[in-house]
């Protein structure tokens, strides 16, 4: 079947074009203004096609809670906000270090037949911090890359086994960067807010001591990693430094902290739906983020997308768990408050959703418009506006800070490989 | 005419809440409740067939003798009901437990719980005023209206003092409490404790931050003394309670040097001769006996106002 | 359309202090003698009252009779239904009601409600040989079966008319007047 997108405006991380482009096969076969010989047409008039949104750190909590998310939920969640391929935390119950694991959600991300759902594997067994799991076998069964995401590896010299041996496989590693004795019991960033109501706090240097850290260690052994979820202004100084010597290191960021502060925290009345690990920062801590969105010292955008049930996060804000939602927003987020204030064009849009993602996590003939690339698409209607509403959102937690908030950015379809996997219209 | 103060808060959740008129209020009824203590027949009828519900997530006998002692010297009735800590994140949430003791249609719910921030959140499920008996480490709003009412019991104003308070500032929400309330009336505050029980930024509150107790004491016109939990100690804020004792301890010889005017409090209970030298027992002991005879009249003050509210139907 | 509050003056300043001096030789007659009378007044007004029956009296026999003070307040009957939260004034009964004929005073007697509120107060206190009932104006409609025992005036009203008492302890003058029409 040979579907045509026409009058588009194609979005690249390097060029605008507005013009048609045909898919067939679940290619990109031609990109041009006069293309006959379409089964189906798509008038894409006034609106933008982007590359599909590609997240490098979603939590689908399968195994284990699957009444929070599961991959059909998640797929659907990722489908309409754009994203055609995820890569999903092994922080499951159990966790995701070990072949048979890996195997099985590639196979379900195939039998749902949505998106395209990569696993990342465990660094060490039950994510304990002390063994490492079998790299070669997890890469085979479709690993893209490592991480204990939710902890970090405490103990350094297991890290730096783990870097040595990942570069074996060119196994991308992914730091979630966290001194546990720092943070330990803190529930907010540090601050005079914390100090105000005696909230234990999170000091902004449990997150840089780690980055410092770890690319310590990568620049050491030449290793390649990824530093997953940078939140303040101390981590953005050092991992710039470190680009400048040449150090292998990429970063990620997500929409919570270039929007929300520890103030937005206090204003609410410190709900359960304003936690999130690592916490809200300052407003000096988003002026950096989005420079460093900006210079490229923060390579891509991912969600984090970590859905936590009704009960939980209606815990007191001291017990409730950390974690926002993101997969369905953080276009419409980043359009908002990055694209809409002129910190970023549509093709920094692409560039940090899309191509830079598709890069780091190795993925060929992905996160581009062209000729001859998978046919994964978003068309997005930007002045189209929505509002966050437990009703209209597809995953199956609704725990996010952005609820009841009206944001403009609006995805029209999503197309997978060809085949359209989302449409607003039939919503 | 006679002169009536337009009382219009249905919850006391803390101090920082509150403005000067209405903790002069507060502090011009309890007077008047003091006297019905003292009377043959300890009872009046103000609050006469309201419900009243002691909703205790957190240990505390005396806090909650108090309320409840309190709400019956008023006239109503009282319903206890204590969880242990443990209970809060299992099973039943809190939520749960709120909206099943609607069914007894409580006028007010006296809340005691480890955590801090949520009462607010909490007040959405419920009819009924909610007085915060202690949340977390965030207030103690009751507390530190009896503290203000001593004061002004024994210096007649609460203007232009010093008030020096000493101890775990850090984990401490009378410390809070009291910071929020002392301020309204142009007293200065200053902590004093050890650094790492300081919480961070701290002067952003308006107080002044020091180690040296033995700097703050003459010019102190009251001296809190904070309650110092053993358990501080196994987790590396202090060495030992022997260096705690000899840097922030109130001993004879520190005393010796405070104006001859100055009160010594405490909220109770007091660890003798750790926060204060059991050799100054008979001296300071009065004072820390009549907070807690104080927290009685200020108790039924805070549930007068709120219980004699217009109900909204 | 008239604004204008309609002021009828009923009591002078020297007409109040003939009252009370008749109102105290009253007191005097009914006694059976001379040291069961007690006087409690009503805050604020009757607290004024009393003050001034005690010296009238003192002035009469030469001897004091006991005086309290009472705050009625917090067993008011209305708690919840007024507006805003009154403040509770000094009640001080320093005194053993047991053998005492506890002379209540106030300023106005209307409904009747300050009254029975009074009366609940005081067996709180103790239980007096009598509890009698003395007033500066009894403008009636009473809403409880409950009557004075010594009235200074009776002044029929409207139920749109208001009855102000002052004193010059409080209000700086000594009148009693009854307005009618928008303040």
């Amino acid at each position: 079947m040979k579907l045509l997108i026409k009058n588009a405006t194609l979005v690249n991380a390097d060029e605008i074009s507005k013009t048609n482009l045909l898919i067939e096969n679940g290619k990109i076969a031609e990109i041009g203004k006069d293309i006959q010989g379409a089964d189906k047409e798509i008038d894409a008039k006034g609106k933008y096609v982007f590359p599909g949104f590609i997240d490098l750190h979603t939590h689908l909590r399968t195994p284990g809670r699957e009444g929070d998310e599961d991959i059909l939920s998640g797929s659907t969640a990722a489908a309409k906000g754009g994203f055609t391929t995820i890569l999903c935390m092994p922080n499951t119950d159990p966790a995701i270090d070990n072949e048979g694991l890996a195997k099985w959600i590639r196979g379900e991300s195939q039998s749902v037949g949505l998106i395209d759902i990569y696993p990342i594997g465990a660094i060490t067994v039950g994510r304990a911090g002390k063994d490492l799991t079998e790299f070669g076998a997890l890469k085979k069964a479709g690993c893209l890359a490592l991480s204990d995401d939710g902890f970090t590896v405490d103990n350094t010299l297991v890290l730096r086994r783990a870097y040595e041996y990942a570069k074996m496989f060119d196994l991308l590693v992914i730091s979630h960067c966290e001194d546990s004795q720092l943070s330990c019991g803190g529930n907010m960033r540090e601050s005079f807010v914390s100090s105000k109501y005696g909230i234990a706090g999170i000091p902004d240097i449990a997150e840089s001591l780690i980055v410092s850290r770890d690319i310590e260690l990568a620049k050491y052994l030449d290793a390649r990693i990824h530093l997953a979820h940078i939140s303040s202004a101390k981590s953005l100084e050092i991992i710039r430094r470190a680009k400048k010597e040449g150090v292998r290191v990429t970063a990620e960021t997500c929409p919570h902290y270039f929007t929300l502060t520890i103030e937005d925290i206090e204003r609410e009345g410190f709900p359960g739906n304003f936690k999130v690990n690592p916490p809200l920062g300052d407003k000096k801590d988003i002026v950096a983020i989005k420079k460093a969105l900006v210079d490229g010292t923060i390579d891509c955008i991912a969600t984090d997308h970590a859905p936590h049930s009704l009960a939980e996060k209606e815990l007191p804000f001291e017990l409730a768990p950390f974690g926002f939602i993101g997969l369905e927003l953080a276009f419409s987020l980043t359009n908002n408050y990055l694209v809409k204030d002129k910190t970023f064009s549509l093709k920094d849009l692409v560039n940090k959703l899309s191509t830079q993602p598709a890069a780091i996590a190795g993925l060929e003939k992905c996160g581009k418009i062209a000729e001859g690339y998978i046919a994964d698409l978003v068309i997005a209607d930007l002045e189209g506006k929505w509002k966050v509403e437990e009703e209209n959102l597809a995953s199956k937690s609704k725990n996010t800070p952005f609820l009841g908030k009206e944001l403009e950015g609006v995805i029209e379809h999503t197309i997978k490989k060809g085949k359209i996997i989302y449409s607003r219209l039939k919503d | 005419m006679t002169n009536m103060e337009e009382w219009q808060k249905k919850h006391i959740l803390g101090i920082k809440d509150f403005n000067r008129q209405e903790i002069e209020t507060v502090l011009s009824l309890a007077d008047s409740f003091k006297e019905v203590s003292e009377r043959e027949v300890k009872k009046v009828p103000a609050l006469r067939g309201k419900t009243i519900v002691n909703l205790f997530f957190e240990h505390s006998t005396r806090t909650r003798t108090s309320f409840e002692l309190a709400a019956k010297r008023l006239s109503a009735d009282v319903v206890n009901f204590s969880f242990s800590t443990s209970s809060l994140t299992k099973g039943e949430t809190i939520i749960d437990t709120i909206k099943n003791l609607e069914s007894y249609h409580p006028d007010i719910m006296i809340m005691r719980i480890g955590v801090g921030v949520c009462l607010n959140s909490f007040a959405k499920h419920t009819q009924a005023s909610i007085i915060n008996a202690g949340d977390g480490r965030n207030e103690h709003p009751t507390q530190a209206l009896l503290d203000m009412f001593t004061v002004k019991e024994s210096k007649g104003s609460l203007e232009n003092l010093n008030v020096l308070i000493v101890g775990d500032i850090a984990h401490s929400r009378v410390a809070r409490s009291n910071i929020f309330g002392f301020q309204k009336f142009s007293s200065k505050v200053t902590v004093c404790g050890p650094t790492s029980l300081i919480p961070y930024e701290f002067e952003k509150m308006g107080v002044k931050v020091s180690n040296d107790l033995d700097k703050e004491i003459p010019s102190a016109d009251i001296i809190m003394m904070l309650r110092i939990q053993k358990e501080r100690q196994g987790a590396a804020f202090f060495p030992s309670l022997r260096e705690y004792i000899n840097k922030f301890g109130l001993t004879p010889q520190r005393l010796k040097k405070a104006k001859k005017d100055c009160l010594v409090m405490h909220p109770g209970p007091v660890n003798w001769d750790v926060e204060i030298s059991s050799s100054l027992k008979e001296e300071v002991h009065p004072l820390i006996l009549k907070q807690a005879e104080n927290g009685l009249a200020v108790r039924m003050a805070t549930l007068y106002l709120v219980g004699t509210q217009k109900r909204e139907i | 359309m008239s604004n204008k509050k309609e002021i009828k003056k009923i009591l002078s300043k020297d007409d109040i202090k003939r009252t009370l001096y008749r109102l105290s030789h009253q007191i005097l007659e009914k006694a059976s003698s001379f040291e069961e009378i007690a006087l409690v007044g009503i805050q604020t007004r009757g607290v004024h009252l009393a003050r001034r029956i005690q010296s009238i009296i003192k002035e009469i026999e030469g001897k004091e009779v006991p005086l309290g003070v009472l705050d009625i307040t917090l067993y008011r009957d209305d708690l919840t239904v007024i507006g805003p939260t009154p403040i509770v004034k000094e009640t001080n009964l320093a005194f053993d009601l047991s053998d005492k004929v506890v002379i209540l005073v106030d300023d106005v007697l209307y409904t009747g409600r300050t009254v029975r509120a009074a009366l609940n107060e005081i067996m709180d206190f103790g239980r007096p040989k009598r509890v009698e009932f003395l007033v500066l104006v009894d403008r009636g409609f009473r809403e409880v079966p409950i009557r004075a025992d010594y009235v200074g005036k009776n002044i029929p009203t409207s139920r749109q008319e208001v009855v102000e008492v002052q004193l010059e302890e409080k209000d700086g003058k000594d009148e009693v007047v009854v307005t009618k029409g928008n303040d």
